[in-house]
């Protein structure tokens, strides 16, 4: 039993390690979300030749910036696609951690009864608690997924019929990630490694 | 844009064991030959050449990069100007709460405010400055990509330098190819389609450095500067090695986009005094564009370039 549980300890350390990457992921895709959704708030302005001051004794000037400016957005919006798979991929990560972390305990010879799955020692976290800690996180973390996809998405139309607040609410979204709760991430884990905190 | 000598880039690039026996007979008896130049000459000049483009690219390749920070430097100094200008703008208007009581609270502001815009001025011109000297340095490694022979060929010691001291002697090995393909015109063309980017872009960064510098809440006309002033003594040098100064005009030639010739001359430029905040925006983005610099093509001829000499240069 205790070794099992070591084994399910180990998974957690994984999945934090997988937990980190995806932060970094997360502010990278803020980062190219908020440079993008700048430029499509001046494309308007942009496309004004009347706000072009002197400039516009520079033949073509207008054209050129605004083809300049697509090509940026074009370029985040295609980095952006490319974050959203690397959140694919630790979303695939945590499903095989869940995946294998369910055969220890049901996989084959060793069939636990639900007693055993529930049973405790000292500060160390069930069975239970092992399992059900790496369904919600792979849980969480596919639905957050699934909700960056369709943030991502719904920008593009928005540089065609730009609106400054849908653009803010995208964003306050994207940085909010709503699909994982920080305090419940933290319950899990203080469970998981209680007598590491104790 | 052709201001060297023409020459064409392909010009009998046989390998030079071909013209040996001829040559050999030919380099004890003159030394100011036709090109092409005597293969015993070519076997030394070609490690020299190799040796000074490889130089010079490093060194472009440095450039460019200097070029980016000056630039992005210029740009976080403009975007503080002109923050700091629309605020004191629309001080007026400020909702400014509790503080609204204090005496003096606004022209107080103001006056730091315009403390600020003068600070981030002068660090605007300084990028500008800064940025005028890399294209400089470009247009000078763009012009010292030739190999000449130096002293008399007859010398037991062969020595090249970047300049010519023979009429004859035009530094390219007969237009061979210096490494495997490229000859020295091929070089040059390359380097000046990239310098020509960015003579153009320092050109209409100069308009957006002059709208900025001019952009004021002071009674205007306080020494404001206009296209045809010298932004900083020497400026005009500067730019006359660059292409960019006119001397029938005695001022800056006008900005134009690289795909377009005819510029409006920029003296037609009618002033805005005082630039609202969208002409300010398109500014600032116009900075940030770069609409000049093809930046997939600059990438493509430094990897032309560093592919030709077998070194990774970018």
């Amino acid at each position: 039993m205790e070794g099992i549980v070591k084994k399910y300890q180990q998974k957690f350390k994984k999945i934090r390690e997988e937990m980190n990457r995806w932060d970094e992921l997360q502010s990278r895709l803020i980062s190219q979300f908020r440079n993008a959704s700048s430029i499509i708030e001046r494309l308007q302005i942009i496309q004004d030749s009347k706000n072009y001051g002197s400039l516009i004794s520079v033949g073509g000037i207008e054209v050129a910036v605004l083809r300049k400016q697509l090509e940026s957005l074009q370029a985040f919006l295609l980095s952006m696609k490319k974050t959203v798979e690397d959140f694919h991929g630790i979303v695939l990560c945590l499903e095989k951690i869940h995946r294998d972390g369910k055969q220890l305990v049901k996989g084959g010879s060793n069939q636990l009864t639900l007693k055993q799955l529930q049973q405790r020692v000292g500060v160390k976290p069930t069975l239970a608690d092992c399992l059900d800690g790496l369904m919600l996180l792979h849980d969480m973390h596919n639905s957050e997924y699934a909700l960056k996809v369709s943030l991502v998405s719904a920008l593009s139309p928005l540089a065609v019929k730009p609106s400054t607040s849908d653009l803010g609410s995208l964003q306050q979204l994207l940085v909010d990630q709503p699909n994982i709760p920080k305090e419940e991430v933290q319950y899990i884990f203080e469970i998981i490694f209680a007598e590491e905190i104790c | 844009m052709d201001t060297l000598e023409p020459h064409s880039p392909y010009i009998s690039t046989k390998s030079e064991s071909n013209s040996k026996p001829e040559i050999e007979n030919r380099s004890s008896s003159l030394v100011s030959s036709p090109v092409p130049p005597p293969a015993s000459m070519l076997r030394l000049w070609r490690p020299a050449a190799q040796r000074n483009l490889r130089n010079q690219w490093s060194k472009m390749a440095s450039y460019r990069q200097q070029w980016i920070s000056a630039s992005s430097n210029g740009r976080s100094h403009a975007t503080s100007l002109v923050n700091s200008y629309l605020s004191q703008r629309y001080m007026p208007s400020m909702e400014l709460g509790v503080l609204s009581d204090m005496p003096e609270i606004r022209n107080k502001a103001c006056f730091k405010l315009c403390k600020q815009q003068e600070h981030h001025r002068s660090k605007l011109l300084s990028s500008y400055k800064d940025m005028v000297a890399v294209v400089n340095y470009m247009v000078n490694i763009s012009r010292s990509m030739r190999c000449f022979l130096k002293g008399p060929s007859s010398s037991p010691l062969v020595q090249f330098s970047s300049y010519s001291e023979d009429v004859n002697d035009t530094g390219d090995g007969g237009g061979m190819p210096v490494f495997v393909f490229l000859s020295v015109a091929a070089f040059e063309k390359l380097s000046e389609e990239l310098v020509q980017m960015f003579e153009l872009e320092l050109n209409l960064k100069r308009l957006l450095v002059v709208e900025l510098l001019a952009t004021t809440c002071e009674t205007p006309q306080v020494n404001r500067f206009c296209w045809s002033d010298e932004l900083y003594p020497g400026e005009f040098d500067d730019l006359s090695i660059c292409n960019l100064y006119s001397k029938e005009t005695c001022e800056p030639i006008a900005p134009r986009l690289s795909n377009c010739n005819s510029g409006m001359p920029a003296r037609s430029v009618q002033y805005h005094d005082q630039p609202n905040q969208e002409i300010l925006q398109v500014y600032l983005t116009t900075w940030l564009a770069e609409v000049n610099i093809d930046t997939h093509r600059v990438n493509e001829i430094f990897a032309i370039i560093g592919e030709e000499m077998h070194v990774s240069i970018s």
